[in-house]
């Protein structure tokens, strides 16, 4: 089994807000294989970003803080690194696209000028060689006439380009991990599938493991190979992608799946839509933090917050519910933990063993 | 981002250009006004569009050389009572600006919009007010839409007010039954909109766009704001309306499969034109027009068996300015199809049911 290239156990992070402190991200745990896209997905609330910006050492102080874990990257954890360490892998090792690429840019700088901070900085280039290096990076996210327009500022450039751009300083030092937030959700649709193909092509071509976070399930349907599905600050389910979508075994992201509707099938006449609101992490609810909502509740969701354990018996992925979705029955074996022989990512079923084990 | 005041030229662009003289100039067409939706019925429709556009001063060009935005060029559909015709196509489409001057948020340049067979386009604001209870609408920023001084039920009993229905003291029923009505506790009567999540937030511009007892609701991208597990209660919600009520609804949004699923036509707008209009089950199990094939086929389905084998037409480049004037087919230049007639003369809107502009379509 290959190490996974970056390794994320029992994060903890908090934010103090004026409605009190709000657990955003609440013990995850998780694997990034080396070469895999692995799709992140939740709603606004879910802990999703909070995840990526963790990984990047970006959370805003002092509100927000890292109350435990550890990101494991290299054999270093990230989250025990100096700042000056922290600097030399962000961008260099672990580079990150934001949704809004506009105000991720520095409006005033020309995209050249970025592009050459980044190489510069990190790969030592001289002028000149950053330069060359820009426009190459341009060419290669498929922007036309890169040469030229290589001194444009970002307010010259279309959204989609705009989000090129972003993606060209991204890689431009050749990063191992890109994590990937949102990138398409403020782009058009046929655009948005031109920069899909785009991070699919940087995965087959240069290995690179992507973290997608996103709240299209068509995207992560086109693009993801695993998923994990977030909600509450918490994994609620992970597998590979055609068995979550299949069969879902959780019952969030079995609503999720129910409540979208597609365009290639027939049109029924309502959606099974999820009653109620996501909750407000600020003040969560007790036990599950989607029993309120959830058709499957029992009396024990209420007070007991379930651990990861095994999906199914031929031990694709995990999910953290105490029903069996697929049958309606409740789970016999609720406390029995995954062992660590799980296929998907051994690495990421040992971590969430330690994070059950460690509630128990 | 900027989307809060619509994402048509409105916000940049300033005036709208000349609406006055041209619109009177389109008058004499008024006698055909019905018929080119595929014959369906002979009574008269709900809605009418005929010819719309929508023209906007544009910044100084070098020189100080005027542009004119060609938001809306050109648009003609129908819409009965009781129905749902969804308009899609990306940013800049000018699906948004059709919105707005259907409702009088901008002036069309020529072209007329009738409602019941009185022409509404171009009316001062007093003459349009009658015709504001029969037409209303809801925005795509539940946030940005509500004022955040007004209580619910302030909200909701404002337009009663303006129109004069009912009673002071009828209106604070008619408010607690609008809010049941979509779904919201009326407890909430006194509370603000900052105290509800963006989902309530629509429920509350639902109540208040009903207040005035509509026969037709423009929703311009009503849930595209909203967390995905809400998007499908409201969408529910609109569907359970316009059963209730007879509503008709012009649903404008960029999600393809819920306009696919809330729409009974669809519309797929181009550079401020309707290129394709068909029946939605038709539209998307089989789009005719390059550039709805080309849209369809980039829009991913939650499924990733499927995804693996579909195959896309990738569009090269992006859409072009709408201040081009073209001779031919606008989408001539992206256009896998494209012949040399396509650069002649502009492809109309042809056919019965199922009507595609262009000169080479499936």
């Amino acid at each position: 089994m290959t190490q996974p290239v970056l390794e994320v156990r029992d994060l903890r992070v908090v934010f103090d807000t004026d409605d009190g402190t709000v657990r955003a991200v609440d013990g995850l745990s998780f694997a990034l294989e080396r070469g895999e896209t692995l799709g992140i997905v939740g709603e606004s609330g879910s802990g999703k970003s909070v995840t990526s910006l963790a990984v990047m050492g970006l959370i805003p102080r002092p509100a927000g803080r890292i109350v435990s874990g550890a990101i494991q990257y290299g054999g270093e954890d990230l989250l025990a690194a100096s700042p000056r360490r922290l600097r030399e892998i962000r961008g260099r090792r672990i580079a990150m696209i934001f949704q809004d690429p506009m105000t991720a840019l520095n409006p005033f700088l020309s995209v050249g000028e970025q592009l050459a901070e980044m190489t510069r900085l990190h790969l030592k280039h001289s002028a000149r060689q950053a330069r060359d290096h820009a426009v190459a990076m341009l060419e290669q996210v498929g922007i036309p006439g890169a040469a030229r327009r290589v001194d444009d500022y970002p307010h010259q450039f279309s959204g989609g380009m705009r989000q090129r751009v972003m993606i060209a300083m991204a890689l431009s030092c050749d990063p191992e991990i890109l994590i990937a937030d949102e990138p398409t959700t403020a782009l058009d649709v046929t655009i948005q599938a031109q920069i899909l193909e785009l991070l699919k092509q940087l995965r087959r071509d240069r290995g690179m493991s992507i973290i997608l976070i996103t709240h299209d399930l068509g995207v992560v349907a086109n693009a993801c190979q695993r998923v994990l599905v977030m909600y509450g600050g918490r994994i609620v389910e992970q597998a590979a992608a055609g068995p979550l979508f299949e069969q879902p075994r959780h019952p969030y992201t079995e609503g999720l799946l129910r409540s979208i509707p597609r365009w290639d099938g027939e049109s029924t006449q309502l959606l099974r839509a999820i009653d109620g609101q996501p909750p407000n992490m600020a003040h969560p609810p007790s036990g599950c933090a989607f029993h309120p909502r959830c058709p499957y509740q029992l009396p024990r969701c209420k007070v007991e917050t379930p651990g990861l354990t095994p999906r199914d018996a031929a031990g694709g992925g995990f999910k953290a519910c105490f029903v069996d979705v697929a049958s309606g029955a409740v789970a016999a074996a609720s406390g029995a933990v995954a062992s660590g022989a799980v296929a998907s990512g051994a690495a990421a079923s040992g971590a969430a063993a330690a994070t059950a084990a460690a509630k128990q | 981002m900027v989307e809060v005041t619509g994402r048509s030229a409105v916000g940049g662009h300033g005036e709208s250009v000349a609406a006055g003289q041209t619109a009177r100039s389109a008058g004499n067409v008024s006698g055909n006004s019905a018929g080119s939706s595929g014959g369906a019925g002979r009574s008269e429709p709900l809605l009418s569009v005929r010819d719309l556009r929508v023209h906007f001063a544009g910044g100084g060009g070098f020189w100080g050389r005027r542009t004119v935005i060609r938001a809306v060029d050109g648009v003609s559909f129908e819409i009965r009572a009781g129905e749902t015709l969804g308009l899609v196509g990306e940013s800049g489409c000018g699906k948004s600006t059709t919105a707005r001057a259907i409702v009088g948020l901008v002036r069309p340049t020529s072209g007329e919009v009738r409602l019941n067979g009185t022409r509404i386009d171009g009316l001062s604001d007093a003459a349009m007010r009658p015709h504001r209870a029969t037409v209303q609408m809801i925005f795509q920023d539940p946030f940005a839409s509500l004022n955040p001084r007004l209580t619910v039920g302030a909200t909701i009993t404002e337009p009663m007010a303006i129109f004069g229905l009912h009673s002071p003291r009828d209106r604070q029923f008619e408010a607690l039954r609008l809010m049941r009505l979509v779904g919201l506790d009326p407890r909430f009567l006194n509370r603000y909109p900052h105290e509800f999540s963006g989902g309530q937030r629509q429920r509350v511009g639902i109540a208040r766009a009903l207040a005035v007892q509509p026969k037709l609701i423009v929703c311009d991208e009503p849930i595209s704001a909203l967390d995905v597990s809400i998007q499908a209660q409201v969408i529910n919600l609109l569907m359970d309306l316009q059963q209730k009520l007879g509503l008709a609804y012009l649903f404008i949004a960029h999600d393809l499969a819920v306009v696919r699923h809330i729409a009974r036509r669809v519309g797929v707008m181009y550079l401020g034109r309707i290129v394709e209009l068909a029946d939605s089950a038709d539209l998307f199990a089989h789009p005719r027009h390059p550039y709805s094939q080309a849209l369809l086929s980039a829009a991913p389905l939650p499924d990733p068996a499927r995804e693996r084998v579909r195959q896309r037409i990738v569009l090269e480049g992006e859409v072009p300015s709408p201040d081009r004037v073209y001779a031919g087919c606008p989408f001539a230049d992206r256009c896998r199809r494209v012949e040399s007639d396509c650069r002649d003369k502009p492809p109309q809107l042809e056919g019965a049911r199922h009507q595609v502009a262009c000169f080479h379509a499936d």
